[in-house]
């Protein structure tokens, strides 16, 4: 019989510390690794009022010491960071006994997989889920170059690279060179059953939002360049010629004062909302309630408030790139627009306000696409098949 | 008796006083019978014997791009892990302790002590406050953690003189039993090594 694979995840967050999206993919990933026999070791960042080690549905969390003190930039802490990671994480090895496979989550992690690979001498496997050349289109600083070079860095170190969308592959094989036999596509993942666990008549929570004869228009995102908010405010006006309907704006970023400033030029303060961030429960509720969630992003890697917002069986508007243009299937399961084009997205959002039937075939077909390929037990399946693979490859080197 | 000496400058490369003084102790440690590999950073990557039987493994930065020393360092020390978990490795997990230089390769003497067993000695050539006038600002004082996890992690620490030890003490608070001057001889520096065998023995 094969014995069960035992895994070190390397992650800078985890639940309850969210930031990004790693968070949460790193939490349903192992969660359903756990469920199918995988034996799973969370190294992960501290949190407030969390303890340094406990057991989460399975998943066996060690928090370390994420280094607090004075770092003079981000890139350092997380140099700095990475040291303290490393050094919990060789004594968990030692004092706990084997492990399989040290699976790492972007260049956040680059320093202290790489070393534990080595001082092991265990495969490591990364998931790249966004790169630095991406977010900013081109590298600027030599900042921008450092943390682009450690992703080179650790994509060659790496056993096996997961992206994904095929757009991530295609971009992280030209940008890093790698071969196309070292990368394997699994998407993301969303957790259907938390939409659908929400059963409670929610009249009177849209009602803090909009006016019942406001459709609402949801994007949820941070307000930053690379992900085309500018692009949506910049449509605000060309819906309303068309449509009556209330935009809200959740989430914050270093735009938030700049967009204020166009919204209320336009004289439209109180058709668009910007909430800031927003709790977890409230912020499911809401992608349950809009009429249409909008991603206008310029560079998405795969575009997992698309994914929910067709969990929420809320019908949705994508800029066609990224991931996006593998997740969305056009009339089918939403609707595609041109990046970066304020009248393509305008069109887009029009033309699910003002045809119902339209709109119900859309969220209908799409919620279905998210049962038959985005469940976490698929995907956790799928990450499995590629630590079997990489044990099986492992177990015929000379570092076995 | 086998040690892994890490520095970050070793002749031909010389940076300041330490490269000429690590090359003529691993020289004569070498001398004595003792096995060297010295891991040091250069431009370029290589891997020599030198006619005194000193291994040297030279290792390059694999992030060339760096905004301040301080980073320069902290991509370093997994390649310096690698080639260090290397000798390790091909010794069969024989390797009695590390010798690291100054601050520049704690994080990875540290990780070789959690992870492999192998106790460390910190030698200390200068400290960052002796360094830098008013060493207070954040890069000064990363620099200074790392330093203050050196003494807290090595099994002992070696210095040249009583100032020196004073001068850790006072600022770092270790104990001053814990710090060892050392002369220029290697004499000393292995009779530290022979202490810290004992410390893995017993384990």
């Amino acid at each position: 019989m094969k014995k069960n694979i035992t895994v070190m995840m390397l992650s800078w967050e985890f639940p309850p510390r969210v930031i990004g999206g790693i968070s949460p993919h790193v939490y349903y990933l192992s969660k359903s690794l756990v469920k199918q026999g995988v034996k799973v070791h969370v190294v992960t960042c501290d949190f407030p009022d969390t303890p340094t080690y406990e057991v989460v549905d399975g998943i066996e969390v060690h928090r370390i010491d994420s280094y607090k003190n004075p770092s003079p930039d981000f890139p350092s802490w997380i140099y700095l960071m990475n040291l303290n990671m490393q050094k919990e994480a060789a004594r968990l090895v030692r004092e706990n006994g084997n492990i399989d496979i040290i699976h790492a989550h972007d260049w956040l992690v680059a320093n202290a997989g790489i070393g534990l690979k080595h001082i092991f001498r265990k495969p490591l496997l990364v998931t790249m889920h966004s790169t630095e050349i991406g977010r900013r289109e081109t590298l600027h600083t030599t900042t921008e170059r450092m943390i682009h070079e450690t992703e080179a860095w650790l994509n060659y170190e790496a056993w096996r690279v997961v992206c994904c969308s095929y757009y991530m592959i295609s971009h992280i094989k030209s940008i890093f060179r790698l071969p196309d036999d070292k990368l394997d596509m699994i998407p993301n993942g969303v957790d259907i059953e938390t939409y659908d666990n929400i059963k409670e008549d929610l009249t009177d929570f849209r009602a803090k939002f909009a006016l019942p004869e406001e459709k609402i228009i949801l994007y949820v995102g941070r307000l930053v360049y690379e992900k085309g908010i500018h692009v949506l405010i910049n449509a605000v006006p060309k819906v309303l010629a068309k449509a009556n309907a209330k935009f809200i704006i959740v989430g914050s970023g270093y735009m938030k004062e700049q967009l204020l400033t166009i919204v209320r030029g336009m004289g439209l303060d109180h058709k668009v909302l910007f909430q800031g961030f927003m709790d977890e429960p409230s912020l499911l509720r809401l992608q349950k309630i809009a009429d249409v969630s909008v991603v206008p992003s310029l560079f998405e890697p795969f575009g997992i408030v698309a994914l929910e917002a067709m969990a929420a069986k809320s019908p949705v508007v994508v800029s066609d790139t990224g991931g996006m243009s593998e997740i969305v299937d056009h009339d089918v399961t939403g609707v595609k627009v041109y990046p970066d084009n304020p009248d393509s997205l305008a069109w887009g959002i029009n033309r699910i306000l003002l045809d119902d039937g339209y709109q119900r075939w859309i969220k209908e077909n799409a919620y279905r696409v998210v049962q038959n390929k985005y469940g976490w037990n698929k995907i956790a399946q799928q990450t499995k098949n590629t630590y079997e693979r990489i044990s099986s490859e492992y177990s015929k080197s000379n570092w076995a | 008796m086998r040690i892994i000496i890490f520095s970050w400058e070793y002749p031909p490369r010389v940076v300041g006083r330490l490269s000429e003084y690590v090359k003529a102790l691993c020289s004569q440690l070498a001398s004595k019978k003792v096995e060297v590999n010295v891991i040091t950073y250069d431009d370029l990557p290589s891997e020599t014997i030198e006619d005194t039987g000193v291994k040297t493994i030279r290792v390059t930065n694999p992030v060339r791009t760096h905004i301040g020393v301080l980073t320069w360092v902290l991509t370093l020390n997994p390649e310096v892990e690698r080639v260090a978990s290397k000798v390790f490795y091909d010794a069969e997990n024989q390797i009695n302790a590390v010798d690291a230089y100054d601050w520049h390769f704690i994080p990875a003497a540290v990780t070789m002590k959690y992870g492999l067993g192998i106790p460390f000695v910190f030698s200390v050539e200068s400290l960052e406050d002796h360094r830098s006038n008013f060493a207070d600002k954040p890069y000064n004082m990363a620099i200074k953690s790392l330093e203050w996890l050196g003494f807290y992690e090595a099994s002992l620490v070696a210095v040249k003189s009583p100032w020196m030890q004073d001068e850790i003490v006072r600022i770092y608070k270790v104990p001053k039993e814990k710090i060892k001057v050392v002369s220029s001889n290697a004499e000393d520096k292995l009779s530290i090594y022979n202490l810290l065998t004992g410390d893995s023995e017993s384990k």
